[in-house]
């Protein structure tokens, strides 16, 4: 038993370059963008909400406890990466060097792969999009305090969309199942 | 071990890609949505805080296509299964093309709603209504 795969079904260039990818480049790549790409998510969000909150606290000094919030929405998209990266790494199974390429391990790495892409570029978006919200929220509580409950439910949509990829990410990757048998 | 399995090895990588693309450009259509119209709610907001709960529409209509992109992945992933029927790379290509149909008209839903729901939410905080009195005048 070699450690390359032969191709039981049909080629094409394209399957010919991807079989001679380990599954376990793909996991680890995978877990890896899932926390790497939300935690940048995370950080934009907060330094977007972060300076505007700042800066307008200089005239309305009121703002600043309450704000807080937005900072938080924010941090949660951090931990929702952090929360999928530990529950990805845990379905990686050590499996014998002859099914390594089996097709069973391609698909649990493929799985983990697409899982941790999902995670993270939904983490991303949505950081930005609370981020973005959070500093107009800032800005107009400092005008108008009647305001920042009215703003705060359009920035709960928007952190919605961290959870939406956070349950796809957890339904993709129980599909990661490794070969047990030799 | 590989005589029992039909299919084709690498089908897979294209399917989930495509339930990757499905959620991931639909969020970023719902992201883009929501922030420029919650950004045009805020800033009318300002001087109308009245008019602030009518205008969530846009973001609510954003927040719909992320639920969409949600749906086709979820069924795309529940639909890659080589051990109850056979994924060939035709089926790979299927998932992949149907993630990136809805991912991409989310994303151009979601841009659209976002720059029409920012125009439309600073026009309407300008709107006056005009009263007539009885006899037409205004």
């Amino acid at each position: 038993m070699s450690e390359t795969a032969i191709l039981v079904g049909a080629s094409s260039s394209w399957a010919r370059a991807l079989v001679k990818i380990s599954p376990y480049t793909f996991s680890a790549i995978g877990i890896a963008i899932s926390i790497g790409v939300s935690v940048l998510g995370a950080a934009w969000g907060i330094y977007i909400t972060g300076s505007s909150l700042i800066g307008a606290a200089i005239k309305a000094p009121r703002i600043t406890s309450k704000n807080l919030i937005s900072v938080i929405f924010c941090e949660a998209v951090a931990i929702y990466g952090v929360i999928v990266a530990i529950i990805l790494q845990t379905k990686l199974e050590s499996v014998p060097s002859s099914q390594t390429y089996a097709p069973e391990s391609l698909r649990a790495g493929y799985a983990i792969f697409a899982s941790g892409i999902i995670v993270g570029f939904a983490n991303l978006v949505c950081g930005l999009c609370v981020g973005i919200i959070g500093s107009s929220c800032a800005l107009s509580d400092a005008q108008n305090s009647s305001l920042f409950v009215k703003i705060l439910v359009i920035e709960i949509f928007g952190s919605a969309l961290g959870l939406f990829g956070v349950i796809v990410g957890i339904i993709m990757s129980a599909q990661a199942t490794w070969p047990t048998t030799v | 071990m590989s005589s029992t399995f039909s299919g084709d090895e690498t089908a897979p990588f294209f399917g989930f890609l495509g339930a990757a693309a499905a959620l991931g450009f639909s969020c970023m259509g719902a992201a883009y949505g929501t922030t420029k119209s919650g950004v045009g709610v805020a800033s009318m907001g300002v001087m109308r805080p009245e008019l602030v709960m009518k205008s969530i529409v846009p973001v609510v209509m954003a927040g719909v296509l992320g639920i969409y992109g949600l749906i086709i992945a979820v069924i795309i992933s529940t639909g890659i299964n080589p051990k109850a029927k056979s994924y060939y790379l035709f089926d790979g290509y299927a998932h992949l093309s149907s993630g990136l149909a809805c991912g991409l008209a989310g994303l151009s839903a979601g841009m659209a709603i976002g720059i029409v729901g920012d125009a439309g939410v600073s026009r309407f905080g300008k709107f006056v209504e005009i009263q007539f009195d009885k006899h037409g005048r205004i």
